[in-house]
């Protein structure tokens, strides 16, 4: 058995560096945004937190981010499971069983930097279009980049997450035993769509959703994509915040501090309301 | 049969078209519209790889994710264990999951203060501290998974019979953790070998990793350099992935 103090030294180490910077972190950005301390602050104000909470930008923000992340994990989330369950077998070995690890060594960066020039106004598809004399001018060609619906930038979620959610399904089939179980259910007389509806969705959704909460919300915060594929309005949340602070115009300084801890409260929120509602869903093990 | 088997080899040609597409924008050097594929290919952006720029920043990127996985791998495994057997174990798991789960860019900006007052940013050094502030949390999150009663029982064991703490760990303990002390470390690797915002924040553009120098050749509107980074960025998880595909996939599982 260890002794006591170095269990304790490695305790209050572990909760030292995973709380303190964002508790320091949080402790200056509310200090600027009351205007305590920066450069151009010269009185404590709360306007900065009311032009942020009761003005247009964060809450836009806030919501176009959640929109993102849902819509990309319900199209991955289908498409994966489409895939793991047809192809269960295939995915276990041979050629695709190691295809699909490829996209894992693809980051968010190189991912949108693809997905731009494969689907802006003047990239590839534009272009076999304009070949195929489908579109006649690449003016015509519909904006899927920098666009108000973030279709981009749904994309390259979708590209970047649906592998490793059918790597994830595809493990869960064997960990799980689901073959088993739709082979016990269809003993018992369960047609085949029974089976999937009330054996294998069930199974596989309830054994991955710890992963597929985190996931939503690792996309609602994501920034390199939205950075090279959104546009100015509406804005993801990182990239607004970001923003705000990096700015020219000094006087945004405050509201992006303010903004940033807004969406540390909110994540918080999430991850303790998760973890009250479950208090073994942090509990992880290996799949 | 036979629809499925098509379907499957194009889905696997899907797969490899991202990389093949940007290979071939990194041999390319004028692509006007509406030419599908590039006029001109030459090796200009290739023969960069000279240029010791190029190199450096591969390098320095090499680095900066190794220093980090390091730092990590190291720290992380013995102070999981007394995490993963604590009766709290689940309200230090929830604290983990909070740095993880905030975007690290946000976290970066927030943090970013105490890193200018003790003159980090803009440094190598500042870089690999910020990265592993991220990272810790998640390579704890990856052992807890490990650390298990039976493993305990068998430590235990060992000590029983008369080893002490060195030889448990480099008889007993390591052997037995060499699968997760290597998932961790590139896991790890890979969090750091992909991060943007972070390291762009607390380098202040001055560290240029690979991604940093994507956004800087996408700024640059130069696009064939730009692909030609991307390349060199997806090597090394390629390499990984050659060794051992499950090096590069961890999940959380519920229970």
């Amino acid at each position: 058995m260890p002794t006591p103090k170095l269990k304790n030294v490695s305790r209050f180490l572990f909760v030292a560096i995973v709380t303190v910077p964002v508790v320091s972190g949080m402790v200056y950005a509310a200090l600027y945004s009351l205007g305590i301390i920066g450069i151009l602050n010269t009185e404590i104000s709360s306007k900065a937190w009311q032009t942020v909470f009761f003005g247009k930008p964060f809450w836009s923000a806030i919501g176009f981010s959640l929109y993102i992340s849902v819509v990309s994990m319900a199209i991955s989330l289908a498409v994966a499971l489409l895939i793991s369950i047809k192809w269960q077998k295939n995915l276990r070995d041979g050629l695709l069983g190691t295809a699909i690890y490829f996209p894992l060594c693809f980051p968010g960066t190189v991912m949108a930097f693809f997905s731009f020039q494969m689907l802006s106004k003047s990239g590839f598809v534009s272009r076999l279009g304009f070949n195929m004399g489908w579109i006649e001018d690449l003016r015509v060609f519909p904006s899927w980049i920098h666009d108000a619906y973030g279709i981009g930038i749904i994309f390259t979620s979708v590209l970047l997450i649906t592998p490793f959610f059918i790597i994830l399904f595809s493990n869960l089939f064997k960990t799980e035993n689901i073959a088993s179980f739709q082979h016990l259910a269809k003993t018992f007389g369960a047609s085949n769509r029974q089976i999937l509806w009330k054996v294998t969705l069930p199974i596989l959704l309830k054994r991955a959703s710890v992963t597929i909460y985190l996931f939503t919300i690792f996309i609602m915060g994501s920034y390199e994509v939205p950075l090279l594929l959104g546009r100015q309005d509406p804005q993801m949340i990182s990239v607004a915040i970001i923003q705000k602070i990096q700015r020219f115009n000094l006087n945004d300084i405050p509201q992006g501090y303010a903004m940033s801890i807004l969406y540390v409260l909110l994540i918080l929120s999430v991850v303790i309301l998760l973890f009250f509602r479950n208090k073994n869903f942090f509990k992880t093990s290996a799949v | 049969m036979m629809a499925r088997k098509i379907l499957q080899s194009i889905f696997i040609a899907s797969i490899g078209l991202p990389l093949a597409f940007l290979l071939l924008l990194s041999f390319g050097r004028r692509w006007p519209y509406p030419e599908i594929f590039p006029k001109e290919l030459s090796l200009a952006a290739w023969g960069f790889l000279d240029n010791s720029n190029m190199i450096s920043t591969f390098f320095l990127s090499l680095g900066i994710s190794f220093s980090v996985a390091l730092f990590v791998t190291l720290s992380a495994f013995f102070i999981s264990k007394h995490i993963a057997y604590s009766k709290k174990r689940n309200t230090f798991m929830v604290l983990a999951y909070i740095p993880y789960l905030l975007s690290p860019v946000v976290m970066a900006v927030i943090f970013q203060y105490y890193f200018i007052l003790v003159q980090l940013t803009g440094t190598t050094l500042g870089v690999i501290i910020a990265q592993f502030l991220i990272a810790f949390p998640f390579g704890v999150i990856i052992y807890l998974n490990f650390w298990n009663e039976n493993l305990k029982s068998i430590e235990e064991l060992s000590k029983t019979l008369g080893g002490n703490a060195f030889q448990t760990f480099v008889k007993v303990l390591y052997p037995l953790s060499k699968n997760a002390i290597l998932l961790c470390f590139f896991q790890v690797f890979l969090i750091s070998w992909f991060e943007y915002g972070l390291t762009n924040l607390i380098g202040s553009g001055k560290i240029k990793t690979l991604t940093v120098q994507v956004f800087n050749f996408v700024n640059e509107a130069n696009i064939f350099y730009a692909s030609f980074a991307c390349c060199l960025l997806v090597i090394p998880p390629m390499l990984l992935m050659y060794l051992n595909k499950r090096f590069i996939f961890f999940a959380e599982k519920s229970e």
